[in-house]
């Protein structure tokens, strides 16, 4: 039963912190469009800021999360002027391609930067466990969850509530029309590539001090996002983060009682399943209702 | 009789020259070991960014899983020639690559653009974890040791530089092949396909069927590569076909230029020389790749082989239209 318990926690846990991942790409599609193949660098070069700002600027753990959170705002908006703004009027694939090139420049720079070796990011709460139904649970696994389940609230508020979310979601289901009734798409666009490496960077910093960060780290996470995404359907906020939290429990109770060396390939095979028997995803009941 | 238009691109006389021209220079680039080595990669590089053409370049399918082919085809040629012949070996990674991009393509047959891109990118994470595990098949940690090197009618090669002829021979062998491909209706039909899948069904292209052969096609290219890749080395391991490797693979055809069998061979070959043309700076290659990458994106869309394509026609037109400008 205790095994339960923590297997439970930690994948919900994990399944928060990828519905982060996954919002943050979504934000992005629905705006512009284009599907980010860079947000998993965004992810780790999160982390990384995360590291640099709390060790070699020796911010302390929370003020330094929030420094490196708005300096991927920023990044988010570099990468909108560099590889997204020349290519507005060409064709979707080139822009896809360009932001592979993105990919490939972050991840260079963060190995020059800060070298190969993988670092660790210490948490707010260090390594403090509760003990809930018999199951030593970490701290950090809960704050995750609750970091997360804010986030999500508040992503959905500004969708469902502002006028910013109205125009995102015009942008989504009708580019032209949104442009011809005044929505001011290039900075509904800027706006969006800030926010999702926001998201980004919120998500590498939250699930970073469970283990070590390195090249790697955001690229595997952002295939678990968008198996969640495409299995909650790629389109609405709320299925996502129900495909988020799905995959994040089947990773954890399958890899932890069945199948423990392959835990990693679960989300893939779930991923690969969806596309196989329904192309559009699985919650997608609008779409195939029409 | 009419000559159908593709033939107007004389392929063979082009690969023709391409062979005797690389057969000419190679060695003569080949001074040291490592530059033997980078031409030898290059080859056999070429030969698995050629199979992507297939997928990526007429076919338009986002695979993700290229290099994984590239594994499985060095795995299973490293297993088969335990027992038997360097041949079997080649041939039997060509058939069991090709059946499973054949199941793989025919599960996800109906997946569009990011969906198929994300399902084989899945396809490559279980296998490549599958082969991680299953020691008994690999080697402790996905490491095959001790593989044969390649051997043909009695003649061991054992040099890089005798690897060569090798690694050309069979690079010719699939510029033929492709340039078959280049003149056929199969061709045509793909980039029908590709294009526009809607209207192509509707004027009879049987689009999923023409996607799911050029997928295995290709697949069977990136089984070859790993296969020789495995045999000359003398090693592989899940390392040798990491993550690097399948976003270079996009870079070099991206590079080179989707658009045809040339820019496979032109971006392999940027993508292996440029870290030894920066020597010093080697740290950045990544970042001179990705920035690269933009700019062709940006300045020639068709990549370097679309580049140098247009350069004799965009030379005159532009000292005529200076000429223009200057009378008028």
């Amino acid at each position: 039963m205790d095994k339960f318990v923590a297997l439970t926690a930690s994948g919900i846990a994990y399944g928060a912190v990828l519905a982060v991942v996954a919002l943050g790409f979504l934000v992005l599609y629905k705006a512009t469009g284009v599907v980010n193949f860079a947000h998993g660098d965004l992810v780790t070069l999160g982390a990384y800021l995360a590291v640099w700002t709390t060790t070699s600027l020796g911010l302390p753990t929370v003020p330094g999360y929030l420094a490196a959170i708005a300096l991927m705002g920023l990044v988010g908006v570099a990468i909108e002027r560099v590889a997204y703004a020349p290519l507005r009027s060409r064709p979707p694939m080139v822009v896809v391609i360009a932001t592979l090139a993105a990919a490939i420049v972050i991840r260079g720079i963060i190995a020059v930067w800060q070298g190969s070796e993988p670092k660790t990011l210490a948490g707010p709460v260090g390594n403090r466990v509760v003990h809930i139904a018999g199951a030593a649970i970490a701290e950090q696994r809960l704050l995750i969850t609750g970091v997360a389940a804010v986030a999500v609230l508040a992503l959905l508020f500004v969708f469902q509530r502002t006028p910013y979310g109205r125009q995102v979601r015009a942008l989504a289901a009708d580019p032209e029309m949104a442009r011809l009734t005044g929505v001011r798409t290039r900075l509904v666009a800027m706006g969006a590539f800030a926010l999702s490496a926001m998201l980004a960077a919120l998500a590498g910093i939250l699930i970073a001090p469970l283990g070590a960060v390195d090249l790697n780290f955001g690229f595997g996470l952002m295939v678990t996002a968008f198996a969640a995404a495409v299995l909650g359907g790629f389109g609405s906020l709320g299925g996502v983060v129900l495909g988020a939290l799905v995959i994040g429990l089947i990773q954890q109770l399958f890899g932890g009682y069945v199948l423990p060396d392959y835990a990693a390939t679960f989300p893939a095979i779930v991923l690969f399943l969806v596309i196989a028997v329904r192309p559009e995803g699985l919650l997608n009941l609008t779409r195939s209702r029409l | 009789m009419i000559r159908p238009p593709d033939y107007r691109r004389r392929h063979f006389p082009a690969i023709a020259a391409f062979v005797v021209l690389t057969a000419v220079i190679g060695p003569l680039l080949s001074t040291s070991r490592a530059d033997q080595f980078l031409v030898d990669l290059w080859l056999v590089y070429s030969i698995a960014v050629l199979g992507f053409y297939l997928v990526f370049g007429l076919a338009g399918r986002f695979a993700f899983c290229q290099t994984f082919m590239m594994a499985l085809g060095g795995y299973t040629s490293a297993w088969v020639t335990r027992d038997h012949s360097f041949l079997l070996g080649v041939v039997s990674a060509i058939v069991v690559t090709a059946l499973a991009a054949g199941l793989v393509g025919f599960l996800i047959r109906k997946a569009q653009h990011f969906y198929f891109a994300m399902a084989t990118f899945a396809v490559t994470q279980i296998g490549m974890t599958i082969v991680g595990q299953a020691t008994s098949f690999t080697g402790p940690n996905g490491q095959a040791t001790g593989i044969a090197p390649p051997s043909l009618f009695g003649h061991v090669f054992l040099q890089d530089a005798d690897i060569f002829w090798l690694f050309l021979g069979v690079l010719t062998l699939c510029l033929i092949l492709v340039a078959f491909i280049e003149r056929s209706p199969l061709r045509r039909e793909a980039v029908a396909a590709r294009e526009n899948g809607l209207v192509a069904s509707l004027s009879g292209v049987g689009v999923q069927r023409v996607q799911l052969v050029l997928f295995m096609l290709g697949s069977a290219f990136g089984g070859v590569s790993g296969s020789l890749i495995g045999h000359w080395q003398g090693v592989i391991s899940t390392d040798s076909f990491g993550t690097d490797l399948s976003i270079g693979i996009f870079l070099m055809l991206l590079l080179g230029g989707v658009d045809s069998i040339w820019g496979a061979l032109i971006g392999a070959a940027v993508y292996v020389a440029l870290p030894r043309l920066l020597s010093g700076i080697e740290h950045y290659s990544s970042i001179v790749y990705g920035v690269l990458l933009l700019v062709v994106v940006l300045a020639v869309p068709g990549g370097i082989a679309a580049a140098v394509r247009r350069l004799p026609r965009r030379f005159p037109r532009r000292f005529s239209r200076r000429v223009a400008d200057a009378e008028g």
